[in-house]
């Protein structure tokens, strides 16, 4: 399961996407459609970054295969932008002037995006967002050559607050990191609670890099909530998750978070059972175009598709489906094709709105189980929404009710 | 929860840390004691050690294994780096050492991430104390029990070793003038190369013990130099009982300071070090500056 991540490698690997099988041999000529993809590949979300090259590189190893896209190589071109906004604008600038990239994918961090995307205009360049999850970017930060392909960060939260409403828990409790991401998904969620006419009985927030959360734990318990929201990533995720199981934390409190993926399932094991969260993709997905994704993605890397690699694989199909659509890269038109790109892809429907660029698809709530055939916990879906009931109005990042 | 119940069961965690705590405190304040040097690569030999313990337990199958071999791989790599590379430097300024222990803990940070990878990995606490006892009616975890008595036996043991042992005597006798010890005859760079072993192999114990709450991660590093630092500076540069009085006062005041003033759990541990350092610069049993 160990990868490992160089610079070097990443380059290396991109040039590999771009080697030409034989199908190929005919369409030698007709010039590479290159996307440009600037990614957080070292550095604390370096895991993430990971998992949208892996994504990006087997679609375009896919579609090479079968001849290309209108006959062109798909060329990827990666750069390490080591999660710093300002790298990351460097490095988008010199895909885009160096490579002649008028297609980008990439930008892990929200806030490498929100640097990005008021230059596209002067690149003539078009951003597929397969993992961007900040409102604004769809709101008040809104440019005309952006795309949000994911699930946005509101919409993930919409999930868990419609799934809540429906469920018995009456008094919920919140801990998150203590910085601008867990303060702003905490105040989301106390909001949501009020609304569904339930109790917000406190939250307590750890500092980065926290590792002993006996205290926390303790002040979890003491505050007699059902459930406890949590809003962690990385290290403090895991370390957090390992010791609410050594305390048996999850039999007395339901523990509800924000994001929920393989890595960190991997990295705790059975302390993540039970925990329940919204997805933004999970392998278990039922439907035959993503059984045919994860059963290709299985025999190219050995173990199944998770969040980020299937979100950019959705965002990658959505490219397609757009340039397919304008029989072009040219900026303009694809941007006019994109407007009313839809896919029947691995999560079901997805569909670019014209008025704000968001894709409106369905949102997940899955639980973490143990299932036969699986060494580790797998998250099963116990809930699902359509896409007209998860996403904000156009431009919002707010729900009415 | 009683309030008996919650002092017991903080005063036990605040041990248990306290013991994690102590496993980074005392390789670097041994090492600092005899070398005079500060060993920046410190938490990259913890994290070393939590990765050498996934490994050994996913080929051993047994946690106890890695107990054993982690700290003997770290404290042997601590050693080899200590010969090939260290040794050298005696001569130079003291900031050399310095850029180069830094410069390991890059290149270690990298090395990991080449051989392990990005993502956190899974450490299980051996099943014989993956268990909860009820202490006043409140579950507490049995390997947090364990943590605490480690902690307790290795400081025992490091204080006898101290003590009693030849080699515990020329390490004290080397600690306080390495020029008369070299002079009586014995061979100082061996006694150097012993304690930069022994303080790596703690920290690759810390490391093992550490990994069942927090994961193996490229995270540890960075977080737990600073903390060591810290320790240190408050026990007291070199003293050995001044790194176990450090985590200790530390972890105390972490567990129940997080508790009534959560919004000032990241300053609590520096406000004990800035207070420490005003009433007693030298550090609580530390040599006066």
């Amino acid at each position: 399961m160990a990868t490992s991540v160089t610079r070097r490698a990443a380059m290396r690997a991109s040039l590999v996407a771009v080697a030409a099988p034989a199908v190929l041999r005919h369409a030698r000529g007709e010039a590479p459609i290159k996307i440009g993809m600037p990614l957080a590949l070292t550095g604390p979300a370096a895991e993430i970054g990971e998992q949208m090259r892996h994504g990006a590189e087997f679609w375009a190893k896919t579609v090479n295969a079968k001849g290309g896209l209108l006959g062109r190589p798909i060329e990827l071109h990666v750069e390490d932008t080591t999660g710093d906004p300002a790298t990351c604008v460097r490095k988008a600038q010199l895909v885009v002037e160096r490579d002649g990239c008028h297609l980008l994918f990439g930008m892990v961090l929200s806030s490498e995006a929100l640097a990005v995307v008021p230059k596209l205009a002067e690149w003539n360049a078009i951003f597929v967002s397969s993992d961007n999850g900040d409102g604004r970017l769809t709101g008040s930060s809104f440019v005309p050559n952006f795309f949000r392909a994911n699930i946005s960060g509101p919409m993930e939260t919409r999930v868990i607050s419609l799934w809540l409403r429906r469920g018995e828990m009456k008094n919920f409790y919140a801990i998150g990191m203590d910085y601008a991401w867990g303060h702003n998904s905490i105040d989301v969620f106390k909001d949501e609670v009020a609304k569904a006419k339930k109790n917000f009985v406190g939250a307590v927030f750890s500092p980065i890099g926290t590792k002993d959360f006996s205290t926390y734990i303790t002040k979890i318990r003491q505050a007699g909530a059902d459930a406890c929201f949590i809003v962690m990533q990385g290290a403090d995720n895991n370390a957090f998750l390992s010791q609410a199981r050594e305390y048996r934390l999850a039999d007395k409190v339901q523990l509800v978070t924000s994001i929920v993926d393989l890595n960190s399932i991997h990295a705790v094991g059975d302390a993540a059972l039970g925990l329940a969260g919204s997805t933004r993709y999970v392998f278990t997905i039922d439907n035959l175009a993503n059984k045919a994704f994860v059963e290709a993605w299985r025999k190219e890397y050995g173990t199944e598709p998770d969040v980020f690699e299937g979100e950019q694989w959705q965002a990658c199909q959505i490219l397609q489906a757009g340039i397919e659509k304008a029989q072009s890269t040219d900026t303009d038109k694809l941007r006019a094709a994109l407007e009313t790109a839809a896919v029947d892809s691995i999560k079901g429907k997805a569909a670019i709105r014209a008025c704000d660029h968001q894709a409106v698809q369905g949102g997940y709530m899955v639980k973490v189980v143990k299932k036969e055939g699986f060494k580790t916990p797998i998250p099963e879906i116990i809930a699902a929404y359509p896409g007209d009931e998860i996403t904000p109005a156009c431009r919002q990042m707010t729900f009415e009710s | 929860m009683d309030f008996a119940a919650f002092l017991v069961t903080q005063c036990l965690n605040a041990l248990s840390q306290a013991a994690l705590l102590f496993f980074l405190g005392v390789g670097l304040t041994l090492i600092f004691g005899i070398m005079r040097i500060v060993n920046f690569a410190h938490g990259a030999f913890f994290m070393l050690g939590a990765y050498v313990g996934y490994s050994s337990v996913a080929i051993a199958g047994n946690f106890w294994a890695a107990l054993v071999l982690s700290p003997l791989l770290v404290g042997g790599f601590g050693i080899a780096f200590e010969l090939g590379v260290l040794r050298l430097l005696y001569r130079r300024d003291h900031s050399a050492f310095l850029m180069v222990t830094f410069g390991l803990t890059l290149i270690m940070g990298e090395a990991i991430r080449l051989i392990w990878g990005v993502n956190a990995l899974e450490v299980r606490a051996p099943p014989a104390l993956s268990g909860i006892v009820f202490i006043l009616d409140e579950p507490f975890p049995l390997y947090r029990l364990f943590l605490a008595a480690a902690g307790i036996v290795v400081a025992v043991a490091i204080w006898q070793f101290l003590e009693r042992t030849r080699l515990g005597l020329l390490i004290r006798a080397t600690s306080q003038n390495a020029e008369m010890v070299h002079a009586l005859g014995t061979d100082v760079r061996l006694v150097r190369s012993a304690v930069f072993g022994i303080g790596c192999g703690l920290a690759g114990i810390g490391g093992v013990l550490a990994a069942p709450l927090v994961t193996a991660s490229l995270a540890m590093a960075p977080t737990a130099v600073i903390d060591t630092f810290v320790i240190v500076i408050i026990g007291g540069m070199g003293s050995f009982l001044g790194s176990a009085l450090g985590a200790l006062l530390v972890a105390f005041v972490q567990v129940f300071g997080t508790y009534y003033f959560p919004d000032l759990a990241l300053a609590l541990m520096y406000l004990v070090m800035v207070m420490v350092l005003v009433i007693r610069p030298g550090g609580l049993l530390g040599k006066e500056a």
